[in-house]
């Protein structure tokens, strides 16, 4: 099976060189040809992309754009749409993960991204949607406006498929020309976003483009980034730092770099059936994506006191996780990722021998961990892929003192407790640098409008104009119907 | 068995040409069931894989240890103050460093000669040597220091030299001897870790030198750079090798040796890369499945278990974190297992680990 990834405006008719990129799974192959643009090519890529925006994605009302988009929403959460169907068929061949968990994560995802949400994605960040539109009275006296970059630069990551989106959709949301590079580990889905975008809306074709380099590819990566008005990176942080050397000064840069997120579960949620409840949706948030979103929970602090133990929890989560490893398999590692695992449990089950509390959890293939430890005893990573530690702990302190150190790579916290000790735990969490709490199996699908990584998806991107009040004053006694 | 007893009797393994698969196992099950017996954390750790002496049948069965366990765990079978040296291995992460005891090394000896003298003397007996390592007084606990410690008097010409102190490679000198080699017509050996070589290269390119060795002379390094010089491709560092110091891709035999061992593999010369390696009768080799355990098929990819009758102390198993491949005559060895690099945005365990020294200092 052959895919073609990317998208391109016109540039004219010069050939333009493609690098083949083969993925592989259960004996099933996809090549996906890649666009690899010279600097030149880039650069009327740029010129193309901006000069088109100006002219007509400038010129849509936010109104407009949120229709187009929700048309192009519909067409990807019908099933019978090509475009769906190819979705469905060719991602769990080029992630590796599940076909249904691809199918039900798609949807689940798309859904984030219909009429409503995005409306209410918009008022989330700028409170006045119009504001993008046209100047805005403010309450303190004179207009303001919300002006999108011309040229938006995305680096996008490759672990979860369609992720792209987020970026993609805030940009075209504040009318930015948008020029995505897409990762090798996934680099088909903008492409395909794209495609459907300008088949809703021709005019729109100019405005996009959606193209591969190799990561780290200094002559392209310059070239690019000197023209954008905004670079939005993913990636790890050395990954963020070579881009960020890449720019020029005046460049806005936003690096969303790798983050760590947990489970916390009060005693409060652990009786008999409760726990069942939420060992199966920390389960869930374990193995959707096998843990490679950073939503992903690397491990769960779980209350003692209840009348279900943190290791009775530990033992519940490993059944579950044990279920779902026969529902939704593992996407089947590399035999480098499989060592990483094997030598992540190995040092896992030494510490067993130190400490007789401890116990871990696992199945012979080695689909799954559950590390279950007595007490914090530093927060750790996990090596992903389903593995996970159940530590416990008494009070809300023990782990506020053991994530407070690593604050600059926190990121979400699935939350089990009581009304009340939600708001106290919050209030902690948030100042020890978590950026969002949420339900347990709701880690993974971050709701429309969060802030990710506290910060504001819309109001990052635009630059406000203000039209004080002093302007406006000033200005009536040069109008013509002046007496 | 007493301990003596068993070294008596590996010794004499040692000394023998070959060793059939029951002779091997044989030996490999009466050293698991003293190790079972007197090392107490082995022992704890077998019982959690379910593995007792008697459902151990061969040496297959063996429960293999994890490297890093030498690191977290005393492994001995005497107490380890007892023990005649301790070997340490860098501690390049969190400065723990794994140890090897060894109440007697005698056996550790005995099998580093008669496989070293098979493996790089061949016919010869004795070799004028160069050592690009510090001696066995400056790094007593340095496996790899007694191991060239070893090779200089056994195997050294009396004018044999190191060229590594505390101040690193003391060029100038070795430049002089390597001189003079090439004058004398003498066979020379120059031997050392990796990284060494990597020093000497930059010193020879620097300084525009290259030297052709007499016919006979080789070369042995081992260990892999370990970020102490830049790291080199197999080929790259063989030709510049061979090109630097005038001794044939062939001639240059690679040691793939570990703290955690008591017995070395060899290949025989570097010609071609990844060259096969394989070691003596009293230490076998399978390559498995990282998560199963199960052994891989010939030719396949695997983690490289080795199962070493020279460790008489500690475990005759370990895991490693070597990636291999079984062929005719021995493995291929592929590398150290990376930790595989995240595609995403959730942290990978290498970079929290980096992050956390970060945040720490």
């Amino acid at each position: 099976m052959r895919e073609y990834a990317g998208y391109l405006p016109c540039i004219g008719d010069e050939p333009i060189e493609t690098r083949v990129l083969t993925f592989e799974k259960n004996g099933e192959r996809v090549e996906v040809e890649v666009p690899l643009l010279t600097v030149e090519q880039l650069n009327k890529v740029v010129r193309k992309v901006k000069q088109a925006s100006a002219q007509f994605l400038k010129s849509l009302s936010v109104t407009e754009i949120i229709d187009l988009l929700d048309r192009v929403m519909a067409q990807l959460l019908d099933r019978r749409h090509p475009y769906r169907q190819k979705a469905e068929q060719v991602l769990p061949i080029v992630t590796g993960y599940d076909e249904e968990m691809v199918r039900l994560g798609l949807t689940s995802y798309f859904k984030t991204f219909r009429k409503p949400q995005l409306q209410r994605f918009l008022v989330e960040d700028l409170e006045n949607p119009l504001l993008l539109d046209d100047f805005q009275p403010r309450a303190k006296g004179g207009f303001s406006k919300a002006v999108g970059p011309d040229v938006i630069v995305h680096v996008w990551a490759g672990n979860v498929p369609a992720l792209p989106l987020w970026s993609f959709i805030s940009g075209l949301l504040v009318k930015s020309g948008m020029i995505g590079k897409v990762s090798s580990a996934e680099p088909l889905f903008a492409g395909w976003f794209a495609r459907l975008l300008v088949e809703v809306e021709p005019k729109l074709a100019d405005c996009l483009a959606v193209v591969w380099w190799k990561g780290g590819d200094v002559e392209r990566e310059r070239a690019v980034f000197g023209q954008a008005d905004v670079v939005v990176g993913y990636g790890s942080n050395a990954s963020l730092e070579e881009m960020q050397r890449r720019l020029p000064v005046t460049t806005r840069f936003l690096p969303f770099g790798h983050k760590v997120s947990f489970g916390l579960i009060s005693r409060s949620c652990l009786d008999a059936r409760k726990a069942w409840q939420a060992a199966h949706q920390a389960a869930f948030d374990i193995m959707r994506y096998d843990q490679q979103g950073c939503y992903s929970p690397h491990l769960f602090y779980v209350q003692t006191g209840g009348s279900v133990s943190p290791k009775e929890f530990a033992r519940y989560v490993a059944h579950e996780l044990n279920c779902f490893a026969k529902r939704f398999p593992r996407r089947p590692l590399s035999l480098e990722e499989m060592a990483a695992q094997a030598s992540w449990r190995q040092r896992e089950e030494l510490g067993v021998l130190a400490n007789k509390e401890k116990e871990v959890l696992g199945n012979e293939a080695g689909d799954w961990t559950v590390v279950y430890e007595p007490e914090c005893r530093g927060f750790a990573a996990s090596c992903l892929n389903r593995a996970v530690k159940i530590v416990a702990f008494d009070d809300i302190s023990q782990v506020i003192a053991e994530i407070a150190p690593y604050r600059v790579f926190l990121q979400t916290a699935g939350v089990a407790a009581s009304p009340k000790e939600l708001f106290e735990w919050a209030e902690q969490l948030g100042k020890a640098g978590v950026t969002r709490i949420t339900a347990l199996g709701h880690m993974t699908s971050p709701e429309a409008g969060w802030h990710h990584d506290g910060r504001f998806n819309l109001r990052d991107l635009v630059q406000m104009v203000d039209i004080e009040s002093a302007a406006e004053a000033y200005a009536e006694q040069f109008a013509p119907y002046v007496d | 068995m007493t301990q003596q007893e068993m070294i008596e009797s590996l010794l004499q393994l040692i000394n023998k040409e070959t060793s059939t698969e029951e002779e091997f196992n044989e030996h490999a099950l009466m050293l698991f069931a003293y190790q079972y017996e007197n090392n107490v954390p082995y022992r704890t750790y077998c019982m959690q894989k379910g593995k007792t002496a008697r459902t151990v049948k061969t040496w297959r069965d063996i429960p293999a240890v994890p490297i890093n366990a030498f690191k977290e765990l005393t492994l001995s079978c005497v107490p380890p103050e007892q023990a005649e040296r301790v070997f340490m291995t860098s501690g390049t992460t969190k400065g723990v460093r794994g140890k090897h005891y060894h109440p007697a090394l005698s056996v550790y000896d005995q099998s580093m000669i008669v496989n070293f003298q098979k493996r790089f003397m061949k016919e010869h007996n004795k070799i004028k040597m160069g050592i690009l390592f510090p001696t066995e007084d400056e790094l007593p606990n340095s496996s790899l220091a007694h191991y060239l410690a070893l090779a200089v008097n056994v195997f050294g010409t009396e004018d044999s030299q190191y060229f590594v102190n505390r101040d690193g490679l003391d060029i100038d000198r070795l430049l002089a001897e390597l001189e003079q080699a090439e004058q004398s017509g003498e066979p020379y050996a120059l031997l050392g870790a990796s990284f060494s070589f990597v020093h000497l290269f930059e010193e020879l390119a620097k300084r525009g030198k290259t030297f052709r060795l007499p016919e006979g002379s080789r070369i042995l390094d081992t260990g892999g750079f370990k970020n102490q010089s830049r790291e080199m491709g197999l080929d790259e560092f063989y030709d510049t090798l061979s090109s630097f110091l005038g001794v044939p891709r062939r001639e240059c035999i690679n040691m793939y040796g570990m703290t955690e061992l008591s017995t070395q593999f060899y290949d025989d010369g570097n010609g071609t890369v990844p060259s096969v390696k394989s070691g003596p009768h009293w230490i076998r080799t399978r390559v498995i499945h990282p998560l199963t355990g199960e052994e891989m098929p010939k030719g396949e990819r695997g983690v490289l278990v080795h199962c070493d009758l020279g460790n008489f102390n500690s475990v005759t198993t370990i895991l490693t974190e070597d990636m291999g491949v079984e062929t005719d005559g021995g493995f291929l060895l592929l590398g150290r297992v990376q930790g595989a690099e995240a595609k995403g945005c959730s942290i990978a365990v290498e970079e929290f680990i980096r992050a956390a020294k970060g945040t720490s200092e």
